[in-house]
């Protein structure tokens, strides 16, 4: 064995960092600001299209109900009373004194806001993390490029695509009529919270990108665009976003190519005995993610269950409000809120169990689906392996995430009783999850190239789901997002017959999957 | 002798690239039958062909007597596979990629393994993001070698390794061939290929240009001859089959096919030879002619498929 010693100590002798990639550590910055822009000239036109798409939709259909400031103050008067809205939404900034663009922004505003860090944080991972784990990456490093190139290439990738979804979103603004100074106060909201949020996940490692998630996304709320704008707010985003990207450099400036800053610890000179099969494997391999997912989303959830005992009190002040929501029926306020709750959560997951099955496809194209079909595995059995993981992490998530919020709930009013509703509300929601993780194993069954126009699904649900009754959505258009099916516990009860269809339909889309995975070429 | 391999006129097709065009294999029992051709000739497509990963346009194949396609299961109970570009699960270790792969052909005997370890000086505790490009490879073969598989299906196995794991690849594969196993050897490493193969197919844009042994190879490429005669040899440019002639005073130098050596030679003692001398082709002449241009032009005479 002391050949192995000394032939890794001949490899970990071998340190490419030099004193040269420090004079210059960015050369080679322009051409690969225009690599980044060329790789992702497509994924930027989607999200420019559906970011500025779902301004246009709600500011057309705003534009068309809300006309008279008695329409307006009438919204206002909703949005004020109702906390469910006001959790969704944000604090409802210029709502005292309503205008176009103040409803515009407690519709769709912190929506917009979501969508640019995520569009951010995916940009900047794709291009820093998921980029270094390639060969190529090296290739790249080994040309005459500078330590940091990369990362501020990125950094410029990310501005670029966050500044044209900005200009869009103002110019459809301005077409709209709606106030200039107010657009182009939204329009800078957008710019710096894309920026926050591609600053952290740069700094993060992976996993730490999940503290984008927690970390709250009303910065840009804050800069009251169409409310007596606070201009100075920009400020901050614009100075969180430069600190991480120093911290971001200083990290990257320790740690080695292509490792985190934690050092590889040796692992297992055999396999446990759990590691015996595809379904061994796929668990081991998306282990961490199902753990990453069920913690992150049932916190979300457990501060939920906290808020939700609140929405009463808030009714409760004002009569004509609770006038309004006794006309909607017997539920309860707090039922209306749990539910809805419930209905973000099970959207949020549901990205977990898409890129659960999607996992299929990353390992097929990285050539490691071949090793395993060339045992006698069968396509089938390997396919299954991964799905099981995607069903299984999907109830786990909604297990937890129910219970997290029922026990939110219950410690915040000292209702415990709940409990087991808020827990099947959570776990009425996973059929319509399957069904879009069974569409995606449908697409990756035809072509792993079509696998991804499942987050396509994906989007539409959640624009169905939380603008359906905002924006002027046909009533077929809703009724394709499999949760518009889904019964609303707390707030209704629940219906045996749309789970089952959704069941079958889940059952459906996966078959129909298999048998198009079993016909063609393994790429 | 029963056959391991045997294709037919298989066409494989992606979008409007022809991959294979009729190609044509046939791999005897026991045998190590070296597979060689340019860059994109079509040898790791015909090796996913014969795993079941590919389905091809048209055409048979058979492997061990089953269809590769129809009967993938049961016939991977028997293969092992070794690929050209071996991607790992960056989180797990060598070790662990080892047992999963052996287990999920049925078992690893754990004494060979770690034989195998040893030998080729692998630390299998590392965990597969951290491992060069060569103990990536290293973890495949001895996956592979390790399994009691009947027939091993090697994609270029040793890119990337050292010339002393080389020679111990070599060794384990020379073992297995002593133990009646079939080998089929994708490789670019012409030493290899000459040390380790009973025979040999040389493909070009998905079509086999030649197979035989390494001896019939030889003799139905060119010479090289020089030859001091008393007379300045002239005619030689009219006879077939002779080629690069460059005729200084009183000597002569040419290349000629195997098949034209004899009528050659004939016509050159006529000018009275007092010395000769002979160059059997090196197989790097023998490759590069046919990986190169000019094989369609000299085809004739050999033992084409
Ligand atoms: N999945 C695929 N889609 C499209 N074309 C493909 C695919 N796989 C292989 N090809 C094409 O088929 C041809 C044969 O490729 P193949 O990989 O078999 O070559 P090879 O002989 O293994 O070459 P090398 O020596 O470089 O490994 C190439 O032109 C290649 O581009
Ligand atoms: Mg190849």
């Amino acid at each position: 064995m002391t050949s192995v010693a000394s032939r890794s100590m001949i490899e970990s002798n071998v340190d490419v960092e030099g004193e040269a990639g420090r004079t210059d550590s960015l050369a080679g910055l322009g051409i690969l600001i225009r690599l980044v822009l060329r790789r992702d000239r497509i994924r930027m036109l989607l999200w420019f299209v559906g970011i500025v798409g779902l301004v246009v939709a709600t500011a057309a259909s705003i534009t068309g109900v809300y006309n008279t400031p008695a329409q307006l103050e009438q919204y206002a008067q909703i949005v004020r009373g109702n906390s469910a809205l006001i959790v969704q939404a944000g604090p409802g900034y210029g709502l005292d004194d309503p205008t176009t663009g103040a409803v515009m922004m407690n519709e769709v505003g912190i929506w917009t806001l979501i969508a640019v860090a995520l569009m951010s944080v995916f940009m900047t991972v794709r291009h820093t993390r998921t980029e270094e784990e390639t060969e190529r990456a090296e290739l790249v490093r080994a040309a005459p490029v500078g330590r940091h190139a990369q990362l501020m290439a990125t950094m410029v990738g990310v501005t670029v695509a966050n500044v044209l979804v900005a200009a869009g979103v103002v110019v459809s603004l301005l077409l709209y009529d709606l106030p200039a100074v107010g657009s182009i106060a939204f329009g800078l909201a957008i710019i710096g919270s894309g920026l926050v949020f591609a600053g952290v996940a740069a700094v993060g490692d992976g996993w730490l990108s999940w503290l984008t998630w927690l970390s709250p996304p009303g910065w840009g709320q804050a800069i009251r665009a169409f409310a007596d704008e606070r201009w100075w707010v920009l400020v901050l985003p614009l100075v969180a976003a430069s600190a991480l990207v120093y911290v971001a450099i200083q990290l990257q400036n320790r740690r080695d190519f292509g490792s985190g800053m934690i050092p590889q610890r040796p692992g297992r000179a055999d396999a446990s005995p759990w590691l015996a099969g595809p379904l061994g494997l796929a668990v081991r391999l998306q282990r961490a993610t199902v753990i990453g997912w069920t913690v992150g989303v049932g916190l979300i959830g457990f501060f939920y269950g906290i808020v939700a005992d609140e929405a009463e009190s808030i009714v409760e002040d004002s009569p004509e409000m609770a006038e309004f929501f006794a006309a909607l029926g017997e539920s309860s306020i707090t039922d209306a809120f749990l539910a809805t709750a419930v209905l973000m959560l099970a959207l949020v997951a549901t990205g977990f169990t898409i890129s659960s099955v999607l996992r299929l496809r990353s390992e097929e194209l990285a050539g490691r689906a071949d090793p395993i079909l060339a045992t006698p595995t069968s396509r089938r059995r390997w396919v299954l392996s991964h799905l099981a993981v995607a069903v299984g992490g999907t109830v786990i998530i909604m297990v937890v995430t129910g219970l997290a919020t029922g026990v939110g709930f219950a410690l915040a009013s000292g209702d415990f009783g709940k409990v087991p509703s808020i827990l099947g509300a959570a776990l009425v929601m996973i059929p319509a999850m399957l069904v879009l993780g069974a569409f995606a194993m449908m697409l990756y069954g035809f072509s792993p190239r079509w696998a991804p126009f499942a987050w396509a699904g994906f989007a539409w649900a959640i624009v169905a789901g939380l603008f359906g009754t905002v924006i002027d959505i046909p009533e077929w258009a809703l009724d394709i997002s499999p949760f518009g099916h889904v019964p609303a516990i707390p707030a209704s009860s629940f219906e045996l017959l749309p789970v089952m269809l959704l069941c079958t339909i889940a059952v459906a889309l996966t078959w129909v999957g298999l048998v198009a995975i079993t016909r063609r070429d393994i790429q | 002798m029963t056959v391991a391999i045997s294709i037919d006129n298989l066409v494989k097709t992606f979008g409007s690239t022809l991959a294979l065009d009729g190609l044509d294999l046939e791999v005897t029992t026991g045998e190590v039958h070296g597979f060689l051709g340019p860059n994109g000739a079509g040898k790791t497509v015909t090796i996913r062909v014969l795993l079941g990963l590919l389905r091809a346009d048209s055409g048979d194949a058979t492997m061990l007597g089953g269809d590769p396609w129809n009967d993938a299961v049961d016939l991977h109970r028997r293969i092992a596979y070794v690929p050209g570009d071996v991607s790992l699960w960056p989180n797990l270790s060598g070790g662990e990629v080892i047992d999963l792969l052996g287990r999920l052909r049925g078992g690893i005997d754990p004494r060979r393994r770690d034989d195998l370890i040893e030998r080729f000086a692998l630390d299998p505790r590392k965990k597969s993001r951290t491992y060069s490009k060569g103990n990536r490879q290293k973890v495949a073969l001895i996956s592979a070698l390790a399994s009691n598989a009947e027939l091993l299906l090697l994609d270029e196995p040793t890119a990337g390794l050292d010339p002393l794991m080389e020679s111990v690849f070599q060794d384990f594969i020379l073992e297995a061939a002593g133990e009646g196993r079939t080998v089929l050897l994708s490789s670019h490493i012409l030493a290899e290929v000459e040390k380790l193969c009973d025979r040999v197919t040389i493909i070009r844009n998905g079509r086999a240009v030649q197979h035989g042994t390494l001896d019939e190879l030889r003799s139905v490429t060119r010479t090289s001859i020089i030859v001091a005669t008393d007379r300045t040899v002239e005619g030689l440019d009219q006879l077939g089959g002779i080629h690069n002639v460059s005729v200084d005073d009183g000597q002569v130098q040419f290349d000629v096919d195997g098949g034209s050596l004899d009528a050659a030679i004939r016509h050159i003692s006529s000018f009275g030879i007092h010395s000769l001398v002979s160059q059997p082709p090196t197989l790097e002449e023998l490759f590069l002619r046919h990986y190169g241009d000019e094989l369609e032009a000299s085809a004739n005479g050999a033992s084409q498929s």
